[in-house]
Parts: structure tokens; C-alpha cells; sequence
């Protein structure tokens, strides 16, 4: 009986001892939270064993750690480059009896130490439909994003306005969009966090978009001399909010003749206006102009008339009709015209073309001569035309 | 005669000269061939694009809108693109412990954080292998110039194996969620603040599948002309469906067949291996044939950083196949116990361990089991698998014994004696080692334990084979002539003795 109760007792004892040994293992930090600056030491109370190692990890990887013995427990001291950093620290025991593992709550400091902004798009429409966006990222002296529902100030000045907008942080940033204003310039933007200032950025407000606009003409005299230069320019070309586009917008103007055909000249824009120049026709003619800010906005159409300035002209045929001289041309004054006035002959054999001349006047006067080796001896039609008028001249006979 | 020695003699000169100058032309000829051989013209500016497939974790976009400017499916790609390869530089370098890469996709500031903790692991000689294995993004904001994102990537499954002095300290797997900011620098979007927000340790469970049949009574299956080679380009459904009657008419019910991994296209699974797969369950399925589909076959490598590769691999076939009615269960791996000893055995379970859940989390019908090589290893993963398979080249004396051994260990879950047989092969220079009498008394034998305690059986095999790839057993004739010689079939078609105890 006696043995029996020895026997019994002396199980109970190798039993609790057991259990002892069990669960010597016991987490003796219990912070769970602390902040990037800190020093985290995580301590148990377990016999010094060697074996004993901790694994942690962070947000950006993971490592092994040794553990220091003191007397009767261990300490883990966390590295200075993990516990800097924001986020879950996640650490578990190897070779204890039992595995533990927890995790730290590390945050980041409130007060920033950079301020990593950046700005875009840099240059905007003025009109308040487009902004740009300013992107803060305040981060701490240990390069962690600062806690999150921080304040930021955005401030901005655009001419005589200053305006300061509170935003908050959230998903580690804090952004803020602004619209442009109606007037093109050019905006100051920066932003400020618990009293740190960020660099100075600056945006461009363009002029939005052309509106339409209205064309004029210059010109000396209105006869289709073919030698005076008429002028059309434009109004001042400005968007909706009347800023004036930028210099070099570039404007064609188009120009419908009578027959239907299409002229083309250009011009840039200087504060807003664009020149563009083109010489008389030689001939009497109408013209509907019309000018493009091609894909933006147009002009008014304007017509325009020049008048004849010859109304006739004789022709004479010397040496065997083989020299044909075309004159006097006298202009609207009966002044002689301007040298260079085209003047076309056409000559044709039994209503064949068999040959097209061209010269240009000189001192009033255009002359032709038919070579022997080209026009062969016989009876030819020829057609005179300059100035838009045609004169025909049948059985013309060469020898 | 003084003149024909000098005829003689000219005409050899001449021949020696012109076999002179034939040489030297020869010499001068490769000379200028040599230098003009080298790099195509084509070639030289290196334009070609070699991608290649490293790591393609299980990735889910979410598509609910984000703050700032909208985003393009093309950015979205690009930056799934530069937001995975800086997972995977990263864990590249943290298993060597170099630098290599991480200036790409880490930007100057965050990529210091990265170098601590490589110069600390290389230090104390530690390197971490490590892959993740699931990524659910969230974007949640696009800056206005497109120049800089943040990114919620929330269940991060993240597989970690910890190495000090090249010796396995632990494994573990967390599940977290992660957000960062990436900016776009030099066209790539890079991280610049990453912060894990939440984590704990990956719960492993996964719900058993039921397995309702009775008894397997069925045969591992290779056509007779393309053993290991099923789904190549001698296919030829016909045969197959021919050889799925005989089977059937054999009265057993069901088959094995095997996936192999790289021929099928590793993870891009080629499309024309699929509908052939296709082809063969669908003639199983005619003939009342139940399949059990070896996955991954004549794979070998397990290594952490392949993991994303084969479960896009098994993802594919087994999404594609997860309702066919001809299926019966998955098996993982055939023998995988057979590369403990050259990958290491914690590396094989923990990618079994881990193929499981992936599959499971597709397919929930489908038991899944894995086909050990012998019947120690049986017990491994018994929690996780709902089939426990096992192949038996032993001596059939002790079958029962073992049988009855693991039953004991396995209480609840069906056991299938997945591969067994004997070869045939002999003959008068080698009389003791079997033939086709030894074969059927074999077969005649082993089927008395199987009836005795009802045990679900799949027989190696149904043919005789002409080849044995050498990637199966190597080259050596007395290793792989015996592997011709497994079949109930000859390689003529004929019936062998031991067809009489196909089934029971």
C-alpha cells in the first residue's frame, strides 16, 4: 500500500516536472505597438540553449536573429534597419517547445522631414475645366511614409491671388488637384506640413482654345493687275476667357476663286494677329476667303473683286506673219502695265494644238516669233490670251 | 626510256603543284569563310524580345475604379508587369544574397532597406527562399501625370524557407497585406515605399473531397506504340479508345494516365494537348472507364522559385477538366518520395503540400492523391490528401502485412494500391530472373490478397513496350529491358498468361 502511494506520488513529481519544463517558455515584452524611432528588445524567460533563434519579418523582407543570454532569459534585440520601418513586424521562435510567434505594430513619426512632391501635368489650360495635381509624400527622418490623416497645406498664388487648401493624408500620400484659373500666366505652387515647407514648383497656365474670329484685307487698289499685294490678317485670336492664343498659332487662310478652285496662304499669330500676304491675280476675279485655326475655331467669310484692268489689246504680224507682237497693254490709267504680265498664244492647225507660247510682258508689249523649222509654211489658227481675254485669229498664213 | 622517266617525272610534278595549289586555295578559302562567319545582320542590334516565363504567381486585378486619373489595360499590364518582377528580383536576392536587379524596380531610398537586410542574412549566413503564391491588387490611386501609383495588395500568400548555413531552420506561410507607392522611373514603375499592413500565418486546411466508389479495379495506361510519350504526335485516339474496350472487357473499371509537365507546356499548357486530353477522357467516359490523372509527370524540380510556374501549370488542366464526369481523382505527383534524397524532402512535401491547396481551391469534388513509391512513405500528407495511394514492387509475400500495417495509420481514408507488377523478362542467359509462367503465378498470387481484403488495385501495365524513353530509366539495356516487359499484352498484340489475372 505503502509502495503503491510512494509509487503514485513519485509519477506526480516526474509529471509536474514535465509540465514545468513545458511551458517555461513565456514572452515577457508585452508593448505590441511602438514607433520607428524605438528600440525594440523582445525578452523570455528560457534557460540559456544556444539553438534558440528568432525569425522576423518586416515589410521588405526577412531575417534570422541571435538571441543575448542574460541570466535567466533570453533577449532578441530587433535591427535598427527592420524596426525603422512602418508596418507589421511579424516574429516567431525556432527550437522552443513550443513555437511563438506575435506581432509588432510599428508606426511612423507625425512630424515629416521630407516633403516629396511632385507636380503634373506642368502646363495647363486656363478656363477652370483643366488642373494639374500636386502629390505629397511627407516622409519621416527614417524614410517612412508620416502617419496617415496628417495634415498637408497646399498653397498656391496666381497673380494677386494666394490661397492655402488643408488636405489630408491617406494611402501614404495626400494629392490635391488644381484647376486652372481664367487667366493664362503662370502658377506658384507649393505645400507645407507640420510646419515644413516643400520647394517651389510652378505651373504653366496656357490659353485654352481659340475661339472664333473675324479676317480683314488690305489692299492698295482693286484691279487684277497681277502686280500689287493684298493683305488679310486677322482679328485678335482669343479663347472664351479673352486670353490671346499663344504667339506662332499657326492660321491658313483659304481662298475660293470664281471657278471654284482653291488658294492657300498662312500666317502665324503675333499677339493674337496673323498676317498673310498674296499678289493680285492678272485677270478679273472674285475671291471668298475664309481663315482656319485648322481643328479649332474659324473665321467669317469675306469676298472680294478685282477688276478688269485692259479691256483690249491689238495684235500685229510681221516678217511672213512669223513675229507677232502683242501691245501696247495699258493698265487702268492707260499707264503701260507692269512688266511680267503673262500673255499665252496657242497655235493651232486644223484645229489641232500644235504649239502653246508664253512670255511675259515687257515695257507694255509681249512678242512671239514662229520658228520656219517649227511651224512649217500653211495656213494656221492662232488665239491670243492675256489678262482674261482671249482674241482669235483665223487662217493666219506663214511663208 | 630516259624520256618516259622525265614524262613520269612531269606529270608528277604537275600533280604535286596542282595539289599545292589546291590545299593553299583550300586554306585561303576557309580563312575568308572564317572571317566572314560570325553574328547575322539581323542579329546585331539584339532586337528580339526573349521572354521568359519566371514567376507567375495567381494574380486578381480588382477592377473597382481608383482615385486621380483613369487607367489603361496597357498600364495596368505594365505595371502587373514591374510590380511582380520586383517580388521576384527580390527574392532572388534574397536567396543569394546579392544586389543583383533590385536597382530596376526598387528606387534609391527603398532599395536601402532591401540591402540591410541582404548584408545582415549574408553575414550571419542565412539566405531566405521564398515565393508568393497569390496577389490581390487594388489600385487605389493614378496620379494626374501618370507618373506615380499606390497599390493595395491585400492576401499576399507569401511561402517562406529559411536557410542558415544552407541547412533548412524553418518554413512558413503568411498571408498579408501589403501597399505601396511606385513611382515610373527610366520606364520602369519601381517601389519606393512599401508597408505591410496586416499578417498571420496562412491557414494550410483545406475540405476533404468524398470519394465515392467502391473498389478500383484498374490498370496504369500507356498506348503500346508511345509509352510516356501519350500525347505526342503519333496520337491517335482510335488506338486508345480500341485499348480503353479491352480494358473494359477485362472487367476492370478504371485507368491511370499520366500529364507530362513540360511536353504539355509547362505553364502556358498548349491548347492542343488539352483537347487531346480531351480525346482520352472522353473515350473513358464512353466506355464507362474512371480515370485517375497523374499530374506532373517527369518533373523534378521543386524549386521555391518554380512553384508559380506548376501551379499555373496544374491551374490550367485542372480548371479545364474540373467537371469532367470521366475523372475520378487527381494525383499530384507519381513517387515523388523518389527525389527526397536529391531536391530534399522538405522541399518536395512542402510543394505537394502547397499543389494540394491549389488544387483544392479549384477543383472541390475531386479527391486528390499522391502516388508513393512505397508503402513507408504512404503516411506522409495523410491529413491532406483524401486518397492514399501507394506502389508495391516488393515481395508479394509481405503484402498483406503491410497492407494491414497502414490501414491501421489510416483509418478514414480510402488506400489504393496504385502500381504493382512483375516483369516478364528473361530467358536462357538469364533463367532465374522471371518469365511469363513467374509472371502469371504473380499475378495469380497477388490478386488472392487483393480480393481477400478488398483492396482498390492499378496494375503496371497493359502493354509491352517496344521503347522505354531514356529520360524513365536511363540507358543501361538491363535496366530498361526489363521495364518492356510489364504487360498483360505483348508488343504483338497477343494475350500473355497472365492476362487470365488482370482482375478479380
Amino acid at each position: 500500500m505503502f509502495k503503491k502511494v510512494f509509487l503514485l506520488l513519485f509519477l506526480q513529481l516526474i509529471i509536474v516536472s514535465f509540465n514545468a519544463q513545458e511551458t517555461n517558455a513565456v514572452l515577457l515584452s508585452k508593448k505590441t505597438t511602438y514607433t520607428v524611432h524605438e528600440n525594440i528588445k523582445l525578452e523570455f524567460n528560457i534557460k540559456n540553449d544556444t539553438l534558440i533563434k528568432l525569425y522576423c519579418t518586416n515589410s521588405y523582407g526577412s531575417i534570422l536573429l541571435k538571441p543575448t543570454i542574460l541570466k535567466d532569459k533570453i533577449s532578441f534585440d530587433i535591427p535598427k534597419f527592420l524596426s525603422k520601418k512602418r508596418g507589421i513586424l511579424y516574429w516567431k521562435t525556432i527550437n522552443f517547445k513550443e513555437t511563438i510567434s506575435g506581432k509588432i505594430s510599428i508606426s511612423s513619426q507625425q512630424q515629416p522631414r521630407t516633403l516629396e512632391t511632385y507636380i503634373g501635368p506642368p502646363s495647363i489650360d486656363a478656363g477652370g475645366l483643366d488642373y494639374t495635381m500636386l502629390v505629397v509624400i511627407p516622409t519621416d527622418s527614417l524614410d517612412n511614409p508620416i502617419l496617415d490623416n496628417s495634415n498637408v497645406d497646399v498653397k498656391y498664388q496666381f497673380l494677386k491671388s494666394e490661397r492655402k487648401v488643408p488636405i489630408k493624408t491617406k494611402n501614404l500620400i495626400a494629392y490635391r488637384n488644381i484647376y486652372s484659373p481664367r487667366k493664362s500666366g503662370r502658377m506658384i505652387v507649393s505645400s507645407e506640413s507640420y510646419g515644413l515647407n516643400s520647394k517651389e514648383f510652378d505651373v504653366n497656365i496656357m490659353p485654352a482654345i481659340a475661339t472664333n474670329f473675324k479676317i480683314y484685307y488690305h489692299r492698295n487698289h482693286d484691279y487684277a493687275d497681277g502686280n500689287q499685294i493684298t493683305t488679310f490678317y486677322t482679328s485678335i485670336i482669343k479663347d472664351k476667357n479673352k486670353n490671346i492664343v499663344s504667339d506662332g498659332s499657326y492660321i491658313e487662310f483659304y481662298i475660293t476663286n470664281k471657278k471654284g478652285g482653291i488658294l492657300k496662304a498662312s500666317g502665324t499669330t503675333i499677339n493674337g494677329v496673323a498676317h498673310t500676304k498674296i499678289i493680285h491675280p492678272d485677270f478679273e476675279e472674285s475671291w471668298k476667303v475664309q481663315a482656319f485655326f485648322i481643328g479649332i475655331s474659324q473665321s467669317n467669310v469675306i469676298n472680294l473683286t478685282y477688276k478688269k484692268v485692259i479691256e483690249d489689246f491689238n495684235t500685229q504680224f510681221f516678217d511672213n506673219n512669223r513675229e507677232i507682237k502683242i501691245g501696247p497693254l495699258t493698265s487702268f490709267m492707260d499707264q503701260l502695265i507692269p512688266d511680267g504680265l503673262a500673255v499665252k498664244l496657242f497655235i493651232y492647225k486644223e484645229n489641232k494644238i500644235v504649239g502653246e507660247l508664253f512670255k511675259e510682258s515687257n515695257q507694255g508689249y509681249a512678242s512671239f516669233y514662229l520658228n520656219p523649222n517649227i511651224y512649217e509654211n500653211g495656213s494656221y489658227r492662232m488665239v491670243v490670251e492675256t489678262a482674261g481675254i482671249k482674241k482669235e485669229y483665223n487662217n493666219i498664213k506663214l511663208w | 626510256m630516259v624520256s618516259t622517266n622525265k614524262k613520269i617525272l612531269r606529270v608528277a610534278l604537275m600533280l604535286t603543284y596542282t595539289f599545292i595549289i589546291f590545299i593553299l586555295l583550300f586554306l585561303l578559302s576557309s580563312l575568308y569563310t572564317y572571317f566572314n562567319t560570325g553574328a547575322d545582320r539581323s542579329a546585331m542590334l539584339h532586337t528580339e524580345v526573349k521572354k521568359v516565363d519566371q514567376y507567375l504567381p495567381k494574380v486578381d486585378w480588382k477592377e473597382n475604379g481608383n482615385e486621380g486619373r483613369e487607367i489603361s489595360d496597357q498600364k495596368v499590364a505594365e505595371i502587373l508587369n514591374d510590380y511582380l518582377d520586383s517580388w521576384y528580383v527580390k527574392q532572388a536576392s534574397f536567396l543569394s544574397n546579392t544586389r543583383l536587379g533590385i536597382d530596376d524596380y526598387f528606387t534609391k531610398n527603398a532599395r536601402k532597406n532591401i540591402f540591410n537586410i541582404i548584408d545582415y542574412n549574408k553575414e550571419n549566413n542565412i539566405s531566405i527562399e521564398s515565393t508568393t503564391l497569390k496577389h490581390n491588387l487594388d489600385l487605389e490611386f493614378f496620379s494626374e501625370d501618370g507618373q506615380l501609383i499606390v497599390l493595395k495588395d491585400n492576401d499576399v500568400v507569401e511561402y517562406k524557407k529559411t536557410l542558415k548555413n544552407n541547412e533548412i531552420i524553418m518554413e512558413t506561410s503568411e498571408i498579408s497585406d501589403y501597399k505601396a507607392v511606385l513611382l515610373l522611373e527610366d520606364g520602369f514603375w519601381r517601389i519606393r515605399h512599401l508597408v505591410k499592413e496586416a499578417t498571420k500565418d496562412f491557414d494550410k486546411t483545406t475540405t476533404a473531397a468524398q470519394f465515392d466508389f467502391t473498389t478500383l479495379k484498374g490498370i496504369n495506361y500507356y498506348p503500346q506504340a508511345t509509352p510516356w510519350d501519350m500525347y505526342g504526335d503519333q496520337f491517335d485516339i482510335n488506338i486508345i479508345k480500341n485499348d480503353f474496350k479491352i480494358i473494359k472487357d477485362a472487367k476492370l473499371n478504371s485507368i491511370r494516365i499520366f500529364v507530362p509537365y513540360a511536353d504539355f507546356g509547362k505553364a502556358n499548357v498548349k491548347e492542343d494537348k488539352l483537347q487531346k486530353l480531351q480525346l482520352v477522357l472522353d473515350a473513358a467516359l464512353e466506355v464507362d472507364l474512371k480515370v485517375v490523372v497523374t499530374l506532373f509527370d517527369f518533373y523534378g524540380n521543386y524549386n521555391v522559385l518554380d512553384w508559380t510556374l506548376n501551379h499555373r501549370h496544374a491551374e490550367k488542366i485542372v480548371d479545364r477538366f474540373k467537371d469532367h464526369k470521366a475523372i475520378i481523382a487527381w494525383d499530384v505527383k507519381n513517387e515523388p518520395n523518389l527525389d527526397f534524397d536529391s531536391r530534399g524532402k522538405a522541399n518536395v512535401i512542402a510543394w505537394l503540400e502547397f499543389m494540394i491547396i491549389t488544387i483544392k481551391e479549384i477543383d472541390k469534388n475531386h479527391p486528390i492523391t499522391i502516388g508513393w513509391s512505397n508503402v513507408e512513405s504512404a503516411t506522409i500528407l495523410k491529413d491532406q490528401l483524401d486518397i492514399i495511394s501507394f506502389h508495391y514492387y516488393e515481395d508479394i509475400a509481405d503484402l498483406d502485412q503491410q497492407y494491414l500495417t497502414l490501414k491501421t495509420k489510416i483509418k478514414d481514408k480510402p488506400i489504393v494500391l496504385q502500381e504493382f507488377g512483375l516483369s516478364s523478362y528473361g530467358g536462357f542467359w538469364r533463367p532465374f530472373a522471371s518469365s511469363e509462367k513467374k509472371q502469371a503465378e504473380y499475378y495469380k498470387e497477388i490478386q488472392k490478397v487483393l480480393t481477400k481484403n478488398s483492396i482498390s488495385f492499378m496494375s503496371w501495365t497493359l502493354y509491352d513496350f517496344d521503347v522505354v524513353p531514356k529520360e524513365v530509366l536511363g540507358r543501361l539495356p538491363w535496366r530498361t529491358n526489363p521495364q518492356k516487359k510489364f504487360g498483360f499484352i505483348n508488343n504483338k498484340g497477343e494475350k500473355k498468361l497472365s492476362y487470365k489475372y488482370i482482375s478479380n
